[in-house]
């Protein structure tokens, strides 16, 4: 067996082994500069800690206007939240867009356009994507000891506001990164590697482990230090200095997709999932429901329907309704007068409910046909 | 918003969420898991209480 020793400039070497089989073969090393990614840094499996990192999922919707001042919550691509904070007057346009970098395989991307602008932001202000990843799905990082992990985020952006923004991962302590978009309305690659956290540990459970704040704006509360760059108590003044305003203009948007954080000091290429599995990846924690069936009894009010749901939540859900239910059987159809629900039994996979404000008795009524609402179930972090 | 108990079957079983008309908007397990009851929690131990079930 034949190899070749590379000496470092120091004490290390790498060394070069052919295989010791006949046979000429080829490795070709990529025209780019970089550090290659191995098996001894990269993790096997499910490599990306995002879901739907590349924004195809929007079960909620695609598009949602008006988002500002009390707005923190999931409105359209699945597992990605917007946060905010004070009083804030200007608001935003979330859509599910179809503007991506060409030939990198992303059908969707997340946009957030603005409409009302504020240019002289008040201090408390913060506005940002927020994405949040449980506990259990961090354990392998190994946080809060010796041998935790580097991880690396990369993600593709877009914005006409060139300038310097924030990337904020926040477990007990928190750490902050900046990175530029250099150039106005253009798809740019970004990879930030955050150091390893010796300090926190993540508990294994189905609760929040760690917390990504992608800001989009912030007031000077969280300017006014030193951007904290190593994992660190939390303080507010070290945690997006420098972040542009992108409401300073409501000519201003931004666009994200191909999130990726892994393990690691390497950004790889994007982990491309199946459709199927990155669904039922993002009804862990939120899924809709649109066909059920269900018993009105002779002395009961509404309609009793048992719920299985297709796949378990991260905890039993909150319920909702998009709108009144209408059950039809062969004969007639019959509507909710207005929206409304009891939850009984449930869990995480299922769950009995009773239909309310509609009155049919004693026959089994199949939900379906003209029916257009659906049953919401948010089991969200 | 106004919160209000559910009952199911002479049961208190979860929470309703209404808007200031009184529409129903959602329903809240008593999980401790669930983010939309930690919120009441945090309602409740604000010295807030929520309206009885229907009898």
């Amino acid at each position: 067996m034949s190899s070749i020793v590379i000496q470092g400039d120091t004490s290390g070497s790498i060394t070069v082994e052919a295989p010791s089989v006949a046979g000429t073969h080829t490795l070709t090393l990529p025209k780019a500069t970089g550090n290659i990614a191995t098996d001894a840094t990269v993790g096997l499996g499910t490599k990306n800690l995002i879901i739907n990192g590349d924004m195809r999922i929007a079960q909620r919707g695609t598009s949602a206007t008006g988002l500002g001042n009390n707005d923190t919550g999931y409105h359209t691509v699945d597992r990605w939240q917007i946060w905010e904070n004070g009083s804030p007057t200007y608001e935003f346009t979330q859509t599910q867009d179809t503007d991506v970098p060409t030939g990198q395989g992303f059908a969707n991307s997340l946009k957030m356009a603005c409409t009302t602008a504020d240019a002289t932001l008040s201090a408390d202000d913060a506005f940002a994507f927020r994405y949040k990843i449980e506990g259990q799905m961090l354990q392998h990082l190994k946080y809060g000891t010796s041998n935790a992990e580097q991880i690396t985020m990369s993600f593709w952006v877009k914005s006409n506001k060139t300038g310097t923004y924030i990337v904020n991962p926040w477990a007990s302590s928190e750490i902050s990164k900046a990175y530029t978009i250099d150039s106005a309305d253009t798809w740019e690659k970004k990879t930030i590697t955050f150091d390893a956290n010796t300090i926190d540990t993540i508990s294994n459970n189905n609760s929040t482990g760690l917390t990504i704040y992608m800001y989009m704006l912030v007031g000077t509360d969280r300017t006014s230090g030193t951007l904290n760059t190593t994992w660190s108590a939390l303080t507010t003044a070290n945690r997006a200095v420098g972040q542009v305003n992108l409401a300073d203009s409501t000519s201003n948007y931004i666009n994200i997709t191909g999130v990726q954080l892994e393990i690691g000091e390497n950004a790889t290429p994007f982990e491309n999932r199946m459709y199927s599995q990155e669904l039922a990846m993002c009804q862990r924690y939120y899924q809709t429901i649109s066909k059920m069936a269900g018993y009105s009894g002779p002395t009961t009010s509404g309609i009793q329907c048992s719920v299985a749901y297709p796949i378990p939540m991260r905890a039993t859900p909150t319920m909702s309704q998009s709108s009144v239910f209408r059950f039809d059987d062969a004969a007639a159809g019959f509507t909710q007068s207005s929206t409304g629900l009891i939850l009984g039994s449930t869990n995480n996979t299922g769950t009995l409910i009773n239909i309310t404000n509609i009155t049919v008795n004693g026959t089994f009524r199949p939900h379906g046909k003209a029916n257009t609402a659906t049953l919401n179930l948010d089991a969200e972090l | 918003m106004i919160y209000k108990l559910s009952q199911f079957r002479d049961e208190v079983t979860s929470i309703h969420v209404l808007d200031d008309d009184r529409n129903f908007i959602k329903s809240i397990p008593f999980d401790e898991a669930n983010t939309s009851y930690q919120e009441y929690l945090e309602w409740v131990a604000e010295g807030n209480e929520p309206e009885p079930a229907d009898e």
